[in-house]
């Protein structure tokens, strides 16, 4: 396992430190000055070389480069010039929105997943058969925001039964936050559920052929018996990476199921500095969501070896 | 002797230098099973009402009116919009957009990944540099990177087809390169490398070829994802910009104006899963048939 890690070390921080360069080259290759772009109307180059200067923006690019990561290194995230407050702030305020958001969408996507999972790698007549491959394949091939629009239009204007605009903070009033939460978790959650539940229905069905389960089978072991405690049970190792490698989705899902339900997320912060063009704000969110997918990912891997001793890492 | 091998032997080189390059035969029965059938009639039907577009509305998708946010009716099919435009009218040069992006995107990615992925298996120190460097795009959630392209080029047209093209590349190369390594291995490469084939050949002969089949189902996929990609970026307000439509920025103003018009989002979104699902019907039957393994 310790082997592993030093082994994945070179290719993790690669893939940071590129991303890094690559938030970083951002304002700079987007066009205009942001120097000039901050300066009110018209302003004599004084200022602006004031500005730039203030900014760092007349040093080499590898010196202004260092200095970022350096900064970021030492937590400090630099200033929003347009909203005029510190970055961390900002990501601070909103943070609480997303980590709601995502913890709700995990939870649900866990426990839906394996429901349907399990449900389609039970015995059932062909008719449910049929409606849990329904359901999979559905929300398998459609992406989490066209499922927020569908429940807004259901659940929201057609049949005026929750909120679908806005939210409320689940810790300071549970009943309505939850009210607010559940449309746009149960969007993000849903399609990430069909491919757990796709999954865990797959390796069941391969155990089902093991010999164990004829074993079981021969022994007279009842049939709900074989399936949850010989069948489903060795299907959740599967189960438990695609749950992780899918929390790192739904934290860039949660980008756009913000944005249409109006949450005032990280992802909503997000789209609206790019719209804004208030790039120290974007390259320091664009680095925040790549260190937390590469994040997510490594976790899962460890999960699954922690869970399958069949898989050793390294 | 049969007369056909006569008649080849008669023949120039030049034409019979000239081959298929994938076994087209498995391609037509892969549109003759159901779910081929039905994607093929779908995406024929899109393509051709998209096409034809000007020529069905020539007043084109701006004629405003005084009939803001009615529903749906037989003279406005989809209702119309907070101009009192067509909303029917939108969609369709909204899908003319999608699929036109569609028909550059995905062929421009699907080229330049290939080729990525095959020089990748020739020269092996460029193979691992490209190795890399999909790493850092699959790294990128995929509409973070969205994202950064909107950042560099602005919002619109293009910056979308780059989006597309960029999110494209590791799927391609990486399919390309394995593809071409396998095939390096198998005897008949070794075969003609004995032959003494030039290794130009051996490429475009043998393994460019044989490693056709899983990209070309490969760009069904990918087509999938880039008319999401492209609705997604619509609806954060970052995509193809108005007065053109696009099914994407339909979406972000007709959810905008749902609680005027209720049934404002509706067409769009049918269009826009129609069209999904045609295409992943496509790759399903194009899996099913092409790809043998």
């Amino acid at each position: 396992m310790l082997r592993y890690l030093v082994h994945k070390i070179p290719s993790v921080l690669g893939v940071t430190v590129v991303a890094s360069m690559v938030a970083f080259a951002l304002p700079r290759l987007a066009p205009g000055d942001p120097a000039v772009a901050l300066v009110e109307g018209d302003a004599d180059p004084a200022t602006i070389e004031a500005l730039r200067a203030e900014m760092g923006l007349d040093l080499p690019l590898w010196e202004q480069y260092l200095r970022w990561v350096g900064n970021l290194l030492q937590g400090d995230l630099g200033n929003s010039y347009l909203l005029n407050r510190p970055v961390s702030q900002l990501i601070g305020a909103r943070m609480e929105s997303t980590i709601e958001l995502t913890v709700a969408a995990t939870l649900l996507m866990i426990v839906v997943g394996l429901v349907f999972g399990i449900l389609g790698g039970s015995r059932l007549t062909p008719w449910a058969r049929t409606a849990v491959d329904a359901w999979n394949t559905f929300f398998i091939a459609v992406p989490a925001y066209l499922v927020g629009l569908l429940l807004i239009l259901f659940f929201g204007i057609y049949n005026r039964v929750l909120p679908v605009s806005g939210e409320v903070a689940v810790l300071d009033d549970p009943n309505f936050g939850l009210q607010y939460l559940i449309l746009p978790a149960l969007a993000l959650s849903l399609p990430a559920a069909a491919t757990v539940s796709r999954l865990v229905q797959t390796s069941m069905l391969t155990n089902r052929g093991e010999d164990f389960v004829d074993l079981a089978v021969s022994k007279g072991v009842s049939p709900r018996r074989i399936t949850t405690r010989h069948v489903a049970r060795n299907s959740l190792g599967t189960a438990a990476v695609v749950v992780g490698l899918r929390i790192g989705d739904l934290l860039a899902g949660s980008l756009l199921i913000e944005l249409i339900f109006a949450r005032n997320g990280l992802g909503s912060l997000a789209v609206g500095a790019v719209q804004q063009r208030d790039y120290l704000l974007v390259q320091v969110l664009i680095l925040f969501a790549v260190v937390i997918a590469i994040l997510a990912q490594l976790a899962s891997e460890i999960t699954l070896a922690a869970l399958d001793p069949r898989i050793r890492l390294g | 002797m049969s007369t056909t091998d006569l008649d080849n032997a008669a023949a120039p080189p030049a034409a019979r230098r000239f081959t298929v390059p994938v076994s087209l035969a498995r391609y037509g029965a892969a549109l003759r099973t159901p779910r081929g059938m039905i994607a093929a009639g779908i995406l024929l039907a899109l393509t051709a009402i998209a096409l034809l577009a000007p020529v069905i509305f020539p007043q084109g998708y701006d004629v405003q009116s005084r009939d803001r946010f009615l529903g749906m009716s037989t003279q406005h099919l989809f209702g119309t919009d907070e101009y009192g435009r067509d909303i029917f009218v939108r969609t369709v040069y909204g899908l003319r957009t999608d699929l036109a992006l569609v028909a550059i995107a995905v062929p421009v990615s699907g080229v330049i990944g290939s080729l990525l992925g095959l020089s990748g298996a020739v020269w092996p120190r460029f193979g691992n540099l490209m190795q890399r460097v999909f790493d850092v795009i699959i790294g990128f959630p995929s509409f973070i990177l969205a994202l950064c392209v909107v950042v560099v080029m602005g919002v619109g047209f293009a910056s979308t087809v780059v989006a597309i093209t960029i999110l494209g590349l590791p799927g391609f190369g990486r399919l390309a390169r394995s593809g071409a390594l396998e095939q390096q291995n198998r005897e008949y490469v070794v075969a003609a490398r004995t032959l003494g084939v030039s290794r130009r050949r051996i490429l475009t002969r043998h393994i460019v070829p044989n490693t056709a089949d899983p990209l070309i189902v490969h760009g069904a996929i990918f087509a999938v994802n880039a008319v999401f990609i492209e609705s997604g970026l619509g609806i954060l307000g970052l995509g193809v910009q108005p007065p053109q439509p696009s099914l994407g920025s339909l979406l972000n103003v007709g959810m905008r104006y749902v609680r005027e018009a209720p049934t404002y989002p509706v067409g769009p979104i049918l269009v826009l899963l129609l069209l999904a699902l045609a295409l992943s019907m496509l790759s399903d039957s194009l899996n099913e048939r092409v790809n043998r393994r």
